[in-house]
């Protein structure tokens, strides 16, 4: 049927139950992960090879249901269901601290007939609290294997390899959950109506009280007294409790307590960390840190990259031929690229960091601190993974709101996320900076650094404030509520974050490579040819920039922009960064690159000399400040929109949030220049 | 008078659980007749009737609650709106 003949493997579990871990543990090395900083969000695969069986492994999103009650858990419930001939199997992972809850969710994938291998992880922790599991015993109750891991020491991790190679997956023949009486004739009516082979399949149609993937709800063939006894919502609970009754009785024969109660890492910690008061000190305190390091500790690395590339520039400038591919390379590859790399260093220290946060259980408690304040903002505590994902990417902070069961609320999220200050800004940010703030400082902070702060305060409270206002025209669908977890902490995996935060900064320079280096190319093209200045002539090469095609291009627009203080370079430089805002950057490098005959002269100075034709600085103070306000606001990167529209299905959100954001920059941005001119 | 006096002990000891002393020990009784508008997850994070749980911190402003319940001290954050559904009797 299919062309390639891997084998196909699921990963399940209920949130933070170290199913990442494991993944990872499995699918070592050369893989590539859809894993944003942030939370795991969208299903990811990888790849592992084990005896010459070559096996894909699904990382399916955490869930504590078959029922589901957000965007992601739907998303697990679907795929489960309707993959079901495509997969061998699921491999469920079980925290050995929360048995119980795990259990439930187990239950109803086996009753649905999938074959199943049951992991128990981190064991160690169960014994640290005096528990010890009779796994020869639970794996009977069970009726399936069970592997222990400790997935952090990679223990058991081959055993799952070797049992996957087996097809160790078990199918029981018996369900756990016996459809209750009252309802057996109708669930028998359904299973013989729709075809399905799976009593249980047939109670899900009727308790769902929605489609799940290929599983169509039944609704429509009650009548109307039937559908009167049978709210799904009731047979749900009905289902719920009867299941965590059967989990009581298994784990009762299965768990030996010893009555030692050694208190948990977690309990100590979370005595300060969600305290009324502490508790948000240590959070301001950890941004503060976070950003203190994205500014000052990335400051060396920049300046050595820097200093590189300018070398680099006038290297090459010096030894290539002379003529249009020496100016290309030298003033227009060079330059753009290393605009870009220049901010791997702070990128890196703060994606870092967001891996940590997230890694180490710390946001479930940030979530805990902020939900009763983000809430007259029409906003949900966990509101706050995008919102502080958002600092690092868009992206992946719009993808992460699918755990916010409100539709409102994960509506009003999504709108308002790109206003938080993200890593692809912090070079404009800098830049501009660079060029208006003076260096001095005061208490031994830094007046850029100060007003980089604020930059970041000001999206923030942007998001906020739009939020609000938001929230007012919306309408809110369903109920809006918290019920979470707050997982046990863990020690952040630091060696393997920052394997991955290699990895994600490697991807942004490539990424980000290759579009500076076709738009360096383009630009490039447009600047060193212009209209025809002699009649016999196509075009005219090597013209002085100011006759170039794209200065023609970029005076067109001028009327549009003047009213922001902006000259057509700039124009071309906010235009090229709709692919995305550090183009903005490579833009400008490229541009000033072009114009003077001084390769190692840094493009920062060569922009601080600009002049307009009447001697006034092209980067003054009101120009840098609309500029710095027209990018704060601006929906500008086109990746970030088609991730809107991914994930709000609406072109009128989607419209809505690029003409409320574009529309608000500019118009902030021109009665700021009015002002300061 | 047996009556009366079980009466009074209701009265006394039956709680929501939003409202409910920090740092005592309570047990899940059942739900609000209100209980189908109640957020399953509630049931199905694991607090049922029977389970012993402690409130041991609430966020300032009435913000959420964080609960400790179970034989595996599971922890959990919910809002008062969701432990207003929840009806809890003191233990001592």
């Amino acid at each position: 049927m299919q062309a390639n003949k891997k084998k196909q493997v699921l990963l399940v579990g209920n949130p933070n139950v170290g199913k990442s871990t494991v993944f990872n543990a499995l699918c070592n090395k050369k893989q590539k992960t859809g894993n944003y900083a942030g939370v795991t969000v969208a299903s990811h695969s990888g790849n592992y090879t084990y005896k010459n069986e070559e096996v894909e492994v699904v990382d399916l999103p955490g869930s504590y249901s078959i029922y589901p009650s957000s965007e992601d858990e739907a998303i697990f419930s679907k795929f489960l269901i309707d993959e079901q001939e495509n997969y061998a199997g699921v491999i469920y992972i079980l925290e050995a601290l929360s048995l119980k809850r795990g259990l439930l969710l187990f239950q109803q994938i086996q009753d649905l007939g999938v074959p199943i291998i049951l992991v128990v992880n981190q064991i160690d922790q169960a014994e640290r609290r005096g528990i010890t599991i009779d796994i020869q015993k639970f794996s009977e109750a069970l009726g399936c294997k069970i592997i222990q891991t400790n997935a952090k020491e990679q223990l058991g991790i081959e055993e799952i390899k070797e049992a996957v190679l087996t097809n160790d997956f078990a199918k029981t023949a018996k369900t756990s959950f016996e459809t209750p009486a009252e309802h057996k004739d109708f669930i028998q009516k359904i299973a013989a109506h729709k075809g399905f082979d799976n009593e249980y399949k047939a109670w899900i149609s009727l308790s769902s009280g929605s489609d799940l993937g290929k599983i169509e709800s039944v609704k429509d063939l009650m009548n109307e007294s039937e559908a009167k006894s049978m709210v799904p919502k009731r047979l749900q609970v009905q289902e719920t409790v009867r299941r965590y009754q059967i989990v009581d009785k298994i784990l009762a024969n299965v768990i030996s307590k010893k009555p030692q109660f050694k208190e948990l890492l977690t309990e100590k910690l979370d005595k300060i960390l969600v305290h009324k008061f502490w508790g948000y000190v240590v959070f301001l305190g950890i941004l503060l840190v976070i950003f203190q390091s994205v500014f000052f500790l990335a400051e060396y690395p920049m300046t050595w990259i820097e200093d590189l590339f300018s070398w680099l520039s006038a290297f090459t400038g010096e030894h290539l031929p002379e003529g249009p591919i020496n100016s290309l390379v030298s003033s227009g590859i060079i330059p753009g690229i290393g605009g870009i790399v220049v901010f791997a260093p702070q990128i890196g220290i703060l994606l870092y960091f967001l891996y940590l946060l997230e890694d180490s259980g710390y946001m479930a408690r940030v979530v805990f601190l902020m939900d009763r304040l983000l809430r007259p903002f029409g906003l949900n505590g966990k509101s706050i993974v995008p919102l502080v994902s958002g600092t690092a990417c868009a992206i992946p902070a719009v993808i992460s709101t699918r755990n916010i069961e409100n539709v409102k609320e994960r509506l009003l999220t999504i709108l308002v996320t790109p206003f938080m200050t993200c890593s692809a800004r912090l070079p404009v940010y800098s830049i501009i900076i660079g060029l208006i703030i003076s260096d001095n400082s005061f208490l031994g902070i830094k007046y850029k650094a100060l007003v980089l702060m604020g930059m970041y305060l000001l999206g923030f409270l942007v998001a906020l404030f739009s939020a609000a206002i938001l929230n007012r025209f919306i309408k809110n669908k369903g109920k809006t509520y918290l019920v979470m977890d707050l997982p046990a902490y863990k020690k952040p995996l630091f060696g393997y974050d920052l394997k991955m935060v290699l990895g994600k900064v490697w991807d942004f320079i490539t990424g980000a490579g290759k579009i500076i280096f076709i738009v360096s190319i383009i630009i490039w093209f447009l600047s060193y040819f212009g209209p025809k200045q002699k009649p016999d002539e196509m075009v005219a090469a090597n013209v002085e920039l100011d006759h170039s095609y794209l200065a023609r291009m970029g005076k067109s627009i001028e009327p549009l922009i003047e009213p922001l203080g902006y000259d057509w370079k700039m124009g071309v430089g906010i235009l090229t960064s709709f692919v995305a805002r550090e183009v903005f950057v490579g833009t400008m490098s490229t541009l000033y690159s072009l114009e003077e005959d001084a390769p190692e002269v840094k493009v920062i100075d060569k922009m601080r000399r600009d002049v307009k034709p009447n001697g006034e600085k092209v980067f003054s103070f009101a120009t840098g400040v609309s500029v710095l306000l027209f990018y704060a606001f601006a929906m500008q990167c086109v990746s970030t929109l088609a991730a809107v529209y991914r994930e709000t299905k609406s072109w009128k959100w989607t419209g809505f949030q690029v003409a409320m954001m574009t529309g608000l920059a500019y118009f902030v941005s021109m009665i700021v220049y009015q002002i300061l001119k | 008078m047996h009556l009366l006096k079980f009466q009074a002990l209701k009265e006394k000891d039956l709680h929501k659980l939003s409202g409910f002393p920090k740092n005592k020990k309570g047990k899940i009784l059942g739900y609000d007749n209100d209980h189908l508008k109640m957020p399953n997850k509630i049931i199905e994070m694991g607090l049922l009737p029977e389970t012993v749980f402690r409130i041991l911190y609430q966020a300032p402003f009435n913000g959420p609650m964080y609960v400790e319940f179970g034989e595996e001290k599971s922890r959990i954050a919910l809002r008062e709106e969701e432990g207003e559904y929840i009806i809890v009797e003191e233990l001592n």
